[in-house]
């Protein structure tokens, strides 16, 4: 009977126990309780939060003391934070005394619906920690690279931060399309590390940079020519389609579910890049902003956490540029998504980016904020030139 | 061990002779950078031309004259009506295309001159083993294998001479390295190519009168472009060298994968081994031998 | 006037993902299967059911399989018929070895030991690409043959390798009349089609043309090169094995493995190139034009009569084909589908010329 009033929410990592109109008289019925939630919480192997119900639970002062032992068992084993409902006057003032002496947030709420947000703030709180001591977003360390015997990047290191918006500017050649490809593993560096969501790497395949939530667009624009623009959107959605190619073949139940709910998701990228007029239309006869644009769009259905655009602005008019900042900003705020540009017009990289890098010759120069970089003398020589 | 030397040295003079036939495949595709599947059914149309205006009562010498002259205005056509239009398609269509060229080819070259089999004489050259090195050696080789290979020899000595000597070699090799490059000095680029074609068509002839002599002027002449293949993926498609190389390679080792390896599983192995050869050298080194790396931009 | 989609609304992502959107089109096809399955059977002589209509509906499928390869997948492959006679042998072995195999298993298991070796040498793929890799195809060609002309269990020891077809037979029905086999050709190769049609609009026929038209892009994405290529290698050499049984079991009956030469593979590439590349409607134009062509040429010789020289047909129809190819290439490279679709894009608009 014990066994029903423990749920497990996977979803938010929560087991919530119901100890709705319970009696412990003695320090048997404690332990029967316990040894059940005990081997619960051992066979999933994992940590939880913990949602306790208490309305009308009656816990007789016998068993208080061995009731409080088997909970604090529990939550030091396996928990990650606890949230309680509806204790009575009693057992409150009993657990605000022993959270004074232990030194723990008693989180006593009237409503269960308060406890669960307390819980998503105790959710949040963690991931943020974590995400804190796993170290930063993206760094890159003492990276260079060489083809034969032409140094394309040299010791170049430099971090950016989660959910901003960060550029790589410098002259023509100076390896700025080079260290994107290096990123996202097109290109292994010689020597150096790069260093995503907390883990090192040195090299990668290519194909493992989109499974990390890595995605890019190109100089020269790398739309797949021969299909539509509503297919090449939906390529960027591959890797979260399951269905085996037997399904597919068959194009019925799961598969069709599939491809379905994916193209739902794609039209609201369509949507929100306003392309609704093209989505049939093959891509090799689109105009050059547009392509620039629905390559944008794949890269966004994809969901990515670390967005690379090189050059997203090259070669278009004034009105087309606006446009395209106003996405990449969109991009930013509305999804979260961190973005890594290269970009040679100026004023576009200082009005919107949060954090530069400068690069020349393959190595790097200076760093900073817009206004940093822009005063910067070593960055005015590289663009202006000196007598050398 | 004579027998031994005996079939490597049989295996390289005929491998000679793919190199001949490569080459062929060699030059069109380093100034234009067409792959041309065509190249064999120019054997063949070379071959059929020169023992068909033979028979029409021409000696020798006017013969050839006559069908190295069909050979130029195949070679002009082909570029005019085949390559232009295609300029700046994708590689693999050009390829397609010359499938679509050779099947023409030898459609046309039966049309006119008949599908039966011919001989075809090089006077003064019998396929018959050199006495001297039967007596001293005790290894046959054949006469007329020696002096395919001389022709090949001088053949590709006059080739280089004129890629790297000449004003029209240097302008080839310029076509070759960049065609927008090439144009922006004012290099005619279709005049290059119709050049480079007619080359080639003379390639072809002297591979079809070799052949010819060989094997007898027949459809299977065609087939001997298909052993060129792997000798172009062994030797790379971009260099003379490496045809040269690689036909020795092939040859040697056809021969002998015959002799020793073949008994093994039944025989016959002649048709697939060079291929097989080819696959596993590509897996090494997918450029050739000679042929360049490319770093693939993004 | 009447082919107009106006006043057909798509509610519905499902709506708008059919096979044919247009009500018109539903209905033509429609049409189309009734009069092949219904009208043809019964109405079509021995010669036609035999001599023309199954050999274009199993080079159909043969081109469909090279098609996925070479038009979706841009890998060129010259080696569609020796994938072919692996179907053909497989099957073969598997009704001999085996008691009380099914014939349909028998195609199945035929089209699976052509994946296998479809795989094996779709691997230098990862390699190399272009004319190289058509080039390496030439292995499988001409090995295959090789083996198993030199290999006689394949052929259960039967003289330079021929084997004759068991007879087909489905819960106790023989299949010995053409309309019969005409029928089952036309079964298997409309389920197989139709199955092809919707991978090439699904994730795997997405991933497929990805590769083919931006290799590092589809990689940076997140296509893994070696599946998706060996995926397409497998499946296209699937469809290649169950044209080759067919090719023995409800065509001709008797085969060898010469008979699936290097000159059967180019017809099936000319098949795709003229039917249309990366198309699977143009794979049935251009079996049907590759098919239909040298009968037109020899009627039209006979026709001409002695006038004409000995031999000049079959010469004609290689001058033909080649000149076909280039102008396909140079004029269409979309080949007969898109020619069709043009039609209809035309016929959407008509009376009116825009």
């Amino acid at each position: 009977m014990f066994e029903e009033r423990i749920i497990f929410h996977d979803a938010i990592e929560t087991m919530e126990v119901d100890f709705c109109g319970t009696t412990f008289a003695v320090n048997a019925d404690v332990d029967a309780f316990y040894d059940v939630v005990d081997k619960r919480l051992a066979d999933s192997g994992r940590s939880w939060y913990f949602l306790v119900v208490y309305t009308d639970c009656v816990i007789a002062p016998e068993a208080w003391e061995r009731f409080a032992e088997r909970g604090k068992i529990a939550n030091v084993k396996h928990g990650l934070g606890t949230v309680r409902v509806g204790a009575s006057s009693q057992t409150r003032e009993e657990i605000r005394q022993r959270a004074e002496q232990e030194a723990f947030r008693s989180n006593i709420f009237n409503t269960r619906d308060q406890a669960m947000l307390a819980l998503g703030e105790m959710r949040k709180r963690r991931r943020d920690s974590r995400a804190a001591a796993e170290g930063t977003f993206l760094r890159v360390e003492n990276v260079s690279l060489r083809f034969g015997g032409v140094k394309a990047i040299t010791g170049v290191s430099f971090e950016i931060k989660r959910g901003e918006i960060s550029s790589i500017i410098g002259p023509n050649g100076a390896g700025k399309s080079s260290m994107l490809n290096v990123i996202n593993g097109v290109y292994h560096p010689q020597e150096g590390t790069v260093t995503y969501l907390g883990n090192a790497r040195h090299q990668m395949r290519t194909h493992e940079a989109a499974t990390q939530g890595i995605a890019r667009t190109f100089q020269n624009i790398a739309l797949f020519k021969g299909m539509s623009v509503l297919d090449n959107l939906m390529t960027g959605r591959n890797l979260k389609m399951k269905s085996n190619f037997l399904l597919q073949a068959l194009y019925w139940g799961p598969a069709q579910r599939e491809e379905l709910a994916h193209r739902k998701k794609v039209e609201e990228i369509i949507d929100f890049l306003e392309i609704e007029h093209i989505r049939k239309t093959p891509v090799g006869r689109l105009p050059y902003g547009l392509q620039k644009r629905v390559e944008l769009g794949r890269a966004l259905a994809a969901e990515p956490t670390l967005l690379l655009l090189d050059e997203p602005m090259a070669g278009m008019n004034v009105e087309e540029k606006q446009d395209m900042c106003r996405f990449i900003l969109d991009v930013n705020d509305q999804f979260g998504t961190t973005i890594l540009l290269i970009e040679h017009d100026m004023g576009v990289v200082m009005d919107i980016s949060n954090f530069v890098v400068v690069l020349d010759h393959g190595m790097k120069i200076a760093e900073g904020t817009p206004d940093e970089v822009r005063s910067d003398p070593t960055v005015i020589r590289a663009y202006l030139g000196t007598a050398h | 061990m004579q027998f031994f030397f005996e079939v490597l040295i049989g295996g390289l003079l005929s491998g000679v002779m793919y190199a001949l036939v490569a080459l062929g495949f060699v030059l069109i595709y380093k100034a234009s950078g067409v792959f041309n599947f065509a190249q064999g059914a120019m054997v063949f149309f070379a071959a059929l031309t020169f023992v068909g205006v033979m028979e029409l009562g021409a000696p020798f010498g006017l013969a050839l004259v006559i069908t190295f002259a069909a050979m130029v205005l195949l070679g002009v056509a082909t570029e005019k009506v085949v390559l232009r239009p295609l300029v700046n398609q994708p590689q693999i269509t050009l390829f397609m295309a010359t499938i679509g060229l050779t099947f023409f080819i030898e459609g046309l070259a039966q049309g006119m001159w008949g599908a039966s089999v011919r001989g075809l004489e090089i006077p003064g050259i019998q396929d018959e083993p050199i006495e001297w090195a039967m007596d001293n050696w005790g290894i046959g080789i054949s006469k007329f294998d020696l002096f395919a290979a001389g022709v090949s020899a001088v053949l590709v000595s006059v080739l280089a001479v004129f890629f790297n000597k000449t004003r029209v070699g240097r302008a080839l090799r310029a076509v070759a390295d960049d065609h927008q490059g090439a144009l922006a000095i004012g290099i005619p680029l279709q005049n290059i190519w119709r050049i480079v074609w007619a080359v080639a068509g003379f390639v072809a002839l002297v591979a079809g009168l070799m052949w010819g002599a060989r094997n007898g002027v027949q459809f299977a002449l065609t087939f001997v472009a298909l052993k060129a293949l792997p000798v172009l993926i062994i030797g790379g498609f971009e260099s003379v060298a490496g045809a040269i190389v690689g036909g020795l390679i092939i040859g040697a080792a056809e021969k002998l994968g015959e002799v020793y390896i073949g008994p093994m599983v039944g025989g016959g192995i002649e048709g697939w081994f060079p291929y097989v050869m080819a696959l596993l050298f590509l897996l090494v080194r997918p450029e050739g031998l000679f042929g360049e790396r490319h770093i693939d931009r993004v | 006037m009447l082919y107009r989609e106006a006043g057909q609304f798509k509610a519905t992502y499902q709506e708008d993902q059919q096979i044919f959107p247009i009500r018109q089109d539903r209905i033509a096809i429609a049409s189309i299967l009734v009069f092949f399955y219904l009208v043809v059977p019964a109405a079509a002589n021995q010669y036609w059911l035999q001599a023309i209509l199954i050999p274009v509906l199993i080079f159909s499928l043969a081109a469909i399989g090279l098609n996925i390869l070479t038009g979706y997948a841009g890998q060129l492959s010259l080696g569609s018929a020796a994938f072919m006679a692996v179907g053909a042998f497989a099957a073969y072995n598997f009704m001999l070895r085996v008691p009380g195999m099914p014939i349909l298993a028998a195609f199945v298991l035929g089209g699976l030991c052509a994946a296998a070796v479809g795989i094996a040498f779709g691997l230098p793929s990862l390699r190399i690409k272009g004319f190289y890799l058509a080039v390496a195809t030439l292995a499988a060609q001409f090995f295959i043959v090789w083996a198993l002309t030199k290999f006689p269990w394949f052929s259960n020891y039967s003289s330079s390798g021929v084997i004759t077809a068991q007879q087909v037979e489905i819960l106790g029905y023989a299949f010995i009349s053409p309309e019969s086999k005409y029928v089952l050709t036309l079964a298997v190769v409309t389920v197989l089609a139709l199955a092809a049609k919707n991978m090439v609009r699904s994730s795997i026929g997405r991933s497929w043309m990805a590769i083919r038209d931006m290799d590092v892009a589809a990689e940076v994405i997140g296509f893994r090169p070696m599946h998706t290529k060996l995926s397409a290698f497998a499946i296209s050499s699937f469809y290649c094995g169950v044209a080759g049984a067919l090719y023995a079991y409800t065509y001709l009956g008797t085969v060898e493995p010469e008979g699936f030469n290097l000159d059967m593979s180019f017809k099936i590439l000319f098949m795709v190139i003229i039917g249309g590349v990366g198309s699977i409607m143009g794979s049935f134009l251009g079996a049907a034009f590759i098919v239909l062509l040298p009968i037109f040429l020899n009627i039209s010789m006979h026709v001409l009569g002695d006038w004409v020289p000995h031999g000049l047909a079959s010469n004609l129809e290689l001058i033909v084909f080649g000149g076909l190819i280039i102008f396909f290439l140079i004029v269409e490279p979309h080949g007969l589908a898109r020619l069709w679709q043009i039609g209809k894009e035309k016929l959407r608009l008509w009376p009116f010329p825009h």
